[in-house]
């Protein structure tokens, strides 16, 4: 089983940053060529997605199987800074919110809408039939957020140094994110493995939750949900 | 009571990604929402989706027999509100009219733009009375949705269908055209397997001979009904088609009025009705063929409107609960095929494609006016040219 299913994850999760790395979103934003607003609906967008890891990582770690258990606890208290690096993640956001001049009122309406995704998550009347499902699809997603980060997240710090004139101590999630993810992400694809062991699940359905989950750009639905109207103009 | 201000809102929500190559020839839903406000600052919603194949409605003819002819009819007329009548007369009441000159447009019936204003009104009253829809079509049972599969290429088709299978809908009805029927329904069955029931619509792209040799092609492939092989026209040709396969035929197209519901009832063309709020006239229109359909023994299907937000599908959703027996139910896709829908909660149905029938005041939706004003293309406000 794992010689099949890891390349077909991979792969998924290798045209789904391929296509982030090319859209023009991306291009205009590692390039220089976005606005000011653009940048700043980035940051916004970047720390709203991140901000619930926490949260997203205890649900996970409600869901897994003893063998991934202890792999997603760890990522857990390291997110939450309760490790022994003690970097609180959504910390390091709030200094990016911050550093991008973010005032009072904008950081309350970025926990307002990050903790709106969670919320949402909640009431959204649920597709899938099983618990197993949803957590399949969030492991899948979540770790191809690690895969991304552990290949892009250098060249996005530089960017927004380069192009929005962020300082380099306000960019360590960024940074962090790069080296630490690498480790990461090859632990997520463990935990997936282990996942479908212990749930049995067959790989058909594996293929169809691949499908649902990244039936859309999930980079491009979070970090640009609101720039493709702004960006078009400009192209 | 009387409504003292009417906004058009002519939309463009763009389509989730994924639907957006697959739904032919549109990428974004283009309704056109009613907003209705009464003297005693009650606001209400209703949706138009204009389908020029269909009513011969276009977005802009649609807004403009709104301004010309359904404006001023609602704002010269006093509105009682509910008190518990009949729910056909009273919305037959609603005086508003679908028939205008049309003899020079090609318009079979004004009745998209009817609906947005039907429904505008019906929110708009119930809510000022502070009664839900449900109360006037007491909801008889859940509703379960159906999935509808557009993708043009049969492997997209496939995709479509597991993910479907995957979240337990039930029922799926998948659009044909002449090309790859066979290798299509051969392929969908064997990806969802002997249980799931499947249709077929062929949006009247067939001729007589070819809609009959279709169906004989496709029977082996269990189809509980064909929707519209053949073109509008005379039923009696409708009715060869059904005399000659065992698969139920259901007019979609050819269903539009009143006058199509008993012309086909008499031809004895088809076993089964589309009724789509949007496509026959809204609310009390659509009642009225119902009535019309059960008392003949003939089946009924609530459609929907591809790319229709939360205030079309909420009405659908009261319709289709209240109906004594329903084969099939489409719609309530919101979010799932809209970037963002426009109701505060989530219209769209879970798993199997079950949805609960909808309890608030009015329609029963929270409508965002932030989303009317991002997404509309063209508003239109029709309170400063009073009469
Ligand atoms: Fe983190
Ligand atoms: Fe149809």
């Amino acid at each position: 089983m794992a010689q099949a299913i890891r390349p077909l994850i991979e792969t998924q999760y290798a045209n789904q940053v391929q296509a982030f790395e090319r859209s023009p979103w991306f291009q205009r934003l590692e390039q220089g060529q976005a606005s000011p607003q653009e940048y700043d609906a980035f940051v916004f967008n970047l720390c709203q997605t991140h901000l619930k890891s926490p949260q997203i990582l205890a649900f996970l770690y409600a869901v897994a199987p003893p063998e991934a258990a202890p792999q997603i606890k760890h990522n857990l208290l390291e997110e939450l800074g309760l490790d022994e690096a003690a970097i609180c993640h959504p910390d390091l956001l709030y200094l990016l919110a911050t550093a991008a001049g973010f005032d009072r009122d904008r950081q309350t309406n970025l926990a307002e809408a990050a903790q709106a995704q969670i919320r949402q998550l909640c009431t959204d009347p649920l597709l899938f039939g099983t618990m197993q499902e949803l957590g399949l699809s969030v492991l899948l997603e979540v770790t191809c957020f690690e895969w991304m980060l552990s290949r892009l997240a250098s060249r996005i710090g530089k960017a927004l140094a380069a192009h929005r004139g962020l300082p380099p101590e306000s960019l360590t999630w960024f940074h962090h994110h790069s080296e630490v993810d690498i480790r990461h992400a090859e632990e997520g694809l463990d935990s997936v493995e282990q996942y479908l062991a212990y749930y049995e699940i067959e790989a058909e359905d594996l293929e169809t939750i691949l499908d649902i989950t990244f039936r859309e750009n999930i980079f491009i639905k979070r970090y640009f949900a609101d720039l493709p109207a702004l960006a078009e103009t400009a192209l | 009571m009387k409504i003292v201000d009417a906004t058009l809102f002519a939309l463009q929500i763009p389509f989730v990604e994924a639907f957006a190559h697959s739904v032919r020839s549109r990428s974004s839903s283009d309704s056109i929402v009613v907003r209705l406000q009464a003297d005693d600052g009650t606001v209400g919603y209703g949706e138009a989706v204009a389908r020029p194949y269909v009513t011969g409605e276009t977005v802009a003819s649609c807004l403009e027999f709104m301004e010309r002819a359904l404006w001023p009819a609602v704002q010269a007329t006093d509105y009682a509100p509910w008190a518990g009548q009949d729910a056909i007369a009273w919305l037959g009441s609603l005086a508003l009219p679908s028939d205008g000159d049309n003899s020079t447009t090609g318009v079979v019936a004004w009745n998209a733009a009817r609906c947005g204003f039907e429904l505008a009104l019906v929110d708009c009253l119930l809510k000022s009375a502070g009664v839900s829809l449900g109360e006037l079509l007491p909801p008889r049972h859940p509703v379960t949705y159906s999935g509808v599969i557009t993708a043009s290429s049969v492997e997209g088709a496939v995709k479509h269908a597991k993910r479907f299978k995957q979240f337990g809908l039930p029922h799926m009805k998948v659009k044909i055209t002449g090309e790859a029927d066979r290798e299509r329904l051969a392929a969908i069955r064997a990806a969802v397997g002997p249980e799931m029931s499947l249709r077929v619509d062929g949006n009247g792209a067939y001729s007589v001979e070819d809609a009959i040799a279709t169906c004989e092609a496709l029977a082996e492939f269990h189809i509980d009904s064909a929707e519209q092989m053949i073109p509008r026209g005379d039923p009696q040709e409708l009715a060869t088609v059904q005399g000659a396969t065992a698969i139920p035929q259901m007019a979609d197209e050819s269903l539009i009025t009143r006058a199509d519901a008993e012309a086909l009832i008499e031809a004895k063309a088809c076993r089964g009705f589309n009724l789509r709020l949007s496509k026959c006239g809204g609310l009390g229109p659509t009642l009225a063929i119902a009535e019309l359909a059960q008392a003949a023994g003939i089946q009924m299907q609530v459609g929907c409107q591809v790319g229709e937000t939360a205030i079309l599908s909420a009405a659908g959703r009261h319709l289709a609960a209240y109906l004594p027996e329903i084969s099939f139910c489409e719609g309530s896709y919101g979010s799932l095929l809209l970037r963002e829908d426009l109701s505060r909660r989530p219209i769209h149905f879970g798993h199997q494609g079950l949805a609960k029938p909808l309890k608030g005041p009015g329609l029963g939706v929270e409508i965002q006016d932030d989303l009317l004003e991002k997404y509309a293309q063209q508003v239109i406000s029709l309170s400063a040219k009073a009469v």
